[in-house]
């Protein structure tokens, strides 16, 4: 019920949206709030189709991917307009795709996925945008073609697609695994598949940025997790080998090259593909009771203070036109509102506790160390107290340098409604992690 | 509930206090010190329903029972010290800036800060602990990002970046705690008592080791220090280097007392250093600030060595000695602050003369100054006393040693009052303005007395002590 109403949702918005574009908001939330309710009643896709299965953990993914999309609708202004309709079918294609119990349709759905990310990307302005559009659009072409190729290996296998009766032990099922991961990779950002990812989320519109760096890349986690778990735990010792070794360099490359940028929307992109070194330690220790619940936490968090720093960020260009560092300095004092905001999302993402970027981590990787994968989780944190030097550098422009000029800049309706939606949800899992947890361990 | 309240209520309403009092600056002030007198109040009503061993419970709140993981507030004598020694130090930090430039977010963060302190010494969950330890940061940053000296951005980007890096280290540490005894809670952990590896215990203590700091791990204190204002100079060095203080003594000591005690001689070794090498370092500085960071180093050098004899006299003198240093280098710190306020020079030998002008201000450093080496009758004679004794007690007469911190605090002390106070009064000082506004004489006043209270009459904190300590087999 709710992937039928956020479709038709999304097929009547574009009626409305040149002409009147609080319609259309009013009519995206309702339709996400809408689904949200049938997701809660238990009237979802697993009630008509037998692909589907919904557990708990999946239901939180569901509402915190509807609210998040909510907030993003709420935000959007002027030229970004047609990513309200983009967004509900995105919506709809996430919720089949956490909800998929069968790798074939997680196949098909993460194309329909990549396919609505090219979408998003493709509101070209300028030379800029076109250069991130096109990366976008090469890298997810290529990591397209390659999942197909190892499912294609895969399907010779395994006699089902569904996830528990699927054959793990063939003869050629790492080598497939291997390949299909090297596609899911490209999506993740993970080093050395992240080449496109900085270029294109800091070049593309910031909002679009907000929904592919944050939305799309938390769902592929989870649902990737989902999808695989059966291999990680099948093959413990490939498993840990394969991303330890991705996690390690990732975050590590990705944290050095984001304390050299000067674009913020570079620091950001770097940041988030560091995050996806430390979202691979959870799938390293897949063995451990807490794995599951690392990695919807992490999903969770991430999806919440990435979305909010690019969207906050996407303001203040469209406002002040804020590129550089040297553009935030004395921020606080030219926009107080965003500045509070975007600092307390900044330390979230820094890992800051009482912000559910904190406890993300911190159930993340416990499950690295339950199965004794100390020394990486050390160099992760380690690393992630790096990252602090360039989240403090932020931080540092905003509040403690004078500003330039002294514009000042007001939050429009829309988008501090949309921003406290993500605020609540960053404070709320950055102090209660009992729902996530609960959800997630028998 | 209440006790919940008193650590989450400031960390949520300081935004709220700030955007209330933005346009009315001088309310700020009142309420936080409203505030911080109520938890000065409800700490010491805390002490009088103390039972004499173990812990009062408070409370658990936000469980989360499939993890074992849940905000458990109990509070034994240590923590309660370590509370009115907070409370008390936020109230007088209220006075001293009482003049203070931008009120509302200045009083705000001082708010906030008093939240996860709070939870510090209040909570017995280690990851519970770890969080607030970290949140402390947070405030800290911007008191000293803003309000400090010249050199300010540096100090504070060092101070939060180099102590969140060794917290990563504790972090692991506490992790693998939990991992092998399945417990987040120390009292529990406490009972289960498996056999520690030296990994965890390595962990940790450079974690509380940087916080301190000792030795090795101290540089960002003198850069934080000469850079803050200074009643956060005084926030650092009379609340955040207890917190590695009392990291040591609950994680190190009472936590895992068997591995504390194989490597107690590396402990009582890097205290040593510390104590005399930041000692020497104060002899050698002319600026008067960094003088009195450097004999704050030194003297946590000395609770370091007090805590590694792990026996109840050690830890009575370092729990005094603690709360000592706090109320005799705050008022140092202070002076020292509101000299370059007052002659806008921060070396000392371009003062002097500072009696004449300045009777009250400089009665009090000479005093604060005196109690520093350890003059009898003031809160550093028993502090010192009492650790050189339980050291010599523990390790034998070598470490005797260890007074010789005290005749070197002598020179550095003496040579500056000397510098500064006394001499010939020079050109700086002669056309400066030396008023003082009554909140800071009072604050000061305050330290004065309770200097000499406690150095007559140490019985209160030993009390205290007996009941925090009395597993040790104490008096």
């Amino acid at each position: 019920m709710s992937f039928i109403i956020l479709i038709a949702a999304g097929l009547i918005v574009p009626i409305f949206y040149r002409s009147n574009i609080v319609i259309a908001k009013l009519i995206a939330v309702i339709a996400f709030l809408l689904s949200a309710y049938f997701i809660y009643v238990g009237n979802s896709l697993n009630s008509i189709f037998p692909f589907f299965a919904v557990d708990k953990a999946t239901m939180i993914m569901e509402f915190v991917l509807l609210a998040t999309l909510a907030a993003v609708t709420l935000a959007l202004t002027g030229f970004e307009r047609p990513l309200i309709a983009q967004m509900l079918f995105l919506a709809g294609a996430s919720l089949a795709f956490v909800e998929t119990n069968n790798f074939f349709l997680y196949i098909v759905l993460f194309e329909v996925i990549a396919i609505i990310s090219y979408i998003l990307v493709a509101n070209i302005r300028n030379f800029y945008n076109a250069e991130g559009a096109i990366k976008a659009f090469i890298a997810g072409a290529v990591a397209s073609g390659v999942i197909l190729l190892g499912f294609a290996l895969y399907s010779f296998v395994t006699d089902s697609f569904i996830y528990s009766e699927m054959n793990v032990g063939g003869k050629y099922t790492l080598i497939a695994v291997a390949i299909m991961l090297a596609g899911i990779f490209y999506k993740l950002t993970v080093v050395p598949m992240h080449g496109w990812a900085a270029d294109a989320y800091s070049q593309v519109n910031h909002a679009a940025a907000a929904i592919l760096s944050g939305v799309i890349k938390s769902v592929v986690l989870f649902a990737t997790f989902k999808a695989f778990y059966k291999f990680f735990v099948e093959y413990p010792t490939a498993t840990i080998l394969i991303f330890s070794f991705f996690a390690i360099i990732t975050m590590t490359l990705a944290n050095f090259m984001a304390l050299w940028q000067k674009r913020i929307s570079k620091i950001l992109a770097y940041s988030s593909i560091a995050h996806s070194g430390y979202a691979l330690i959870p799938f390293a220790a897949a063995a451990s009771a807490y794995s599951y619940a690392g990695v919807l936490y992490y999903a969770v968090a991430y999806i919440f203070m990435q979305t909010s720093v690019f969207l906050i960020l996407n303001d203040l260009r469209r406002e002040l036109g804020v590129k550089y560092l040297e553009d935030i300095k004395g921020l606080y004092k030219k926009a107080p509102l965003h500045s509070l905001l975007f600092t307390i999302q900044i330390f979230s993402l820094a890992g800051i506790p009482l912000l559910a970027g904190f406890l993300s981590k911190a159930v993340a990787f416990y499950a690295g160390i339950d199965v004794g994968l100390w020394p990486i989780v050390l160099v992760a944190l380690l690393n992630s107290a790096l990252a602090v030097g360039y989240y403090v550098w932020i931080i540092k422009h905003i509040y403690f340098d004078e500003p330039k000029s002294s514009e000042t800049i007001s939050m429009s309706f829309g988008s501090l409604l949309g921003q406290l939606i993500l605020l609540a949800g960053t404070i709320y899992f950055g102090i209660i992690a009992t729902d996530i947890i609960s959800a997630t361990t028998m | 509930m209440l006790a919940m309240y008193l650590i989450f209520l400031p960390i949520f309403a300081s935004a709220l206090v700030y955007f209330i009092t933005k346009n009315n600056e001088s309310f700020a002030k009142y309420i936080a010190l409203g505030w911080f007198i109520v938890l000065f109040i409800i700490s010491i009503s805390w002490l009088k329903v103390l039972p004499d061993s173990g812990f009062l419970f408070l409370g658990n709140f936000l469980s989360v029972p499939q993890f074992g993981f849940e905000l458990t507030l109990q509070i034994d004598a240590l923590s309660v010290a370590m509370l009115i020694l907070t409370a008390a130090l936020l109230i007088l930090v209220v006075f001293t800036s009482w003049n203070e430039k931008k009120q509302a977010a200045y009083f705000s963060l001082l708010i906030l800060f008093s939240g996860p302190i709070f939870g510090v010494f209040m909570t017995t969950n280690v990851l519970w602990f770890f969080m607030f330890w970290e949140l402390t940061l947070v405030p800290m940053l911007f008191l000293i990002g803003i309000w400090g000296a010249e050199n300010r951005i540096y100090a504070a980007i060092k101070f939060f970046i180099y102590t969140h890096v060794f917290a990563m280290f504790m972090f692991v540490g506490f992790y693998l705690l939990f991992k092998q005894t399945g417990y987040w809670d120390f009292t529990l952990i406490k009972e289960v008592a498996l056999a520690t590896p030296a990994l965890i215990w390595w962990l940790m203590f450079l974690g509380f080791a940087a916080k301190l700091p000792l030795f090795p791990f101290h540089t960002w204190l003198p850069d934080a220090h000469v850079q803050a204002p200074s009643s956060i100079s005084v926030i650092l060095a009379g609340i955040l280097l207890k917190m590695g203080a009392y990291g040591l003594i609950r994680f190190t000591v009472e936590l895992m007392p068997v591995t504390t005690l194989q490597f107690a001689k590396w402990m009582l070794f890097l205290g040593l250093a510390t104590t005399l090498y930041a000692g020497f370092l104060a002899i050698y500085e002319r600026h008067i600030k960094k003088m009195v960071a450097y004999s704050s180093i030194s003297h946590m050098g000395l609770v370091v060595v007090a805590i590694s004899t792990m026996t109840y006299d050690g830890l009575s003198a370092a729990l005094y000695e603690m709360i000592g240093h706090a109320l005799v280098i705050s008022p140092l710190f202070l002076i020292a602050g509101w000299l370059h306020h007052k002659t806008h020079t921060w070396y000392m030998d371009e003062m002097g003369g500072i009696m004449k002008k300045a009777p009250y201000v400089s009665a009090i450093f000479i005093l604060a100054g005196m109690a520093a080496l350890g003059l009898p009758g003031t809160m550093g004679f028993v502090g010192e006393l009492t650790i050189i004794i339980s050291a010599v007690k523990a390790y034998g007469w070598w470490v005797a040693v260890i007074a010789l911190a005290g005749m070197i605090s002598a020179g550095y002390i003496i040579w500056a009052i000397r510098r500064s106070i006394h001499g010939e009064m020079s050109p700086v000082v002669a056309k400066a303005d030396f008023s003082m506004s009554l909140a800071e004489k009072f604050a000061l006043g305050v330290y004065a007395i309770l200097i000499v209270y406690f150095g007559v009459n140490p019985q209160p904190i030993f009390d205290i002590a007996n009941k925090a300590f009395s597993f040790f087999g104490g008096m």
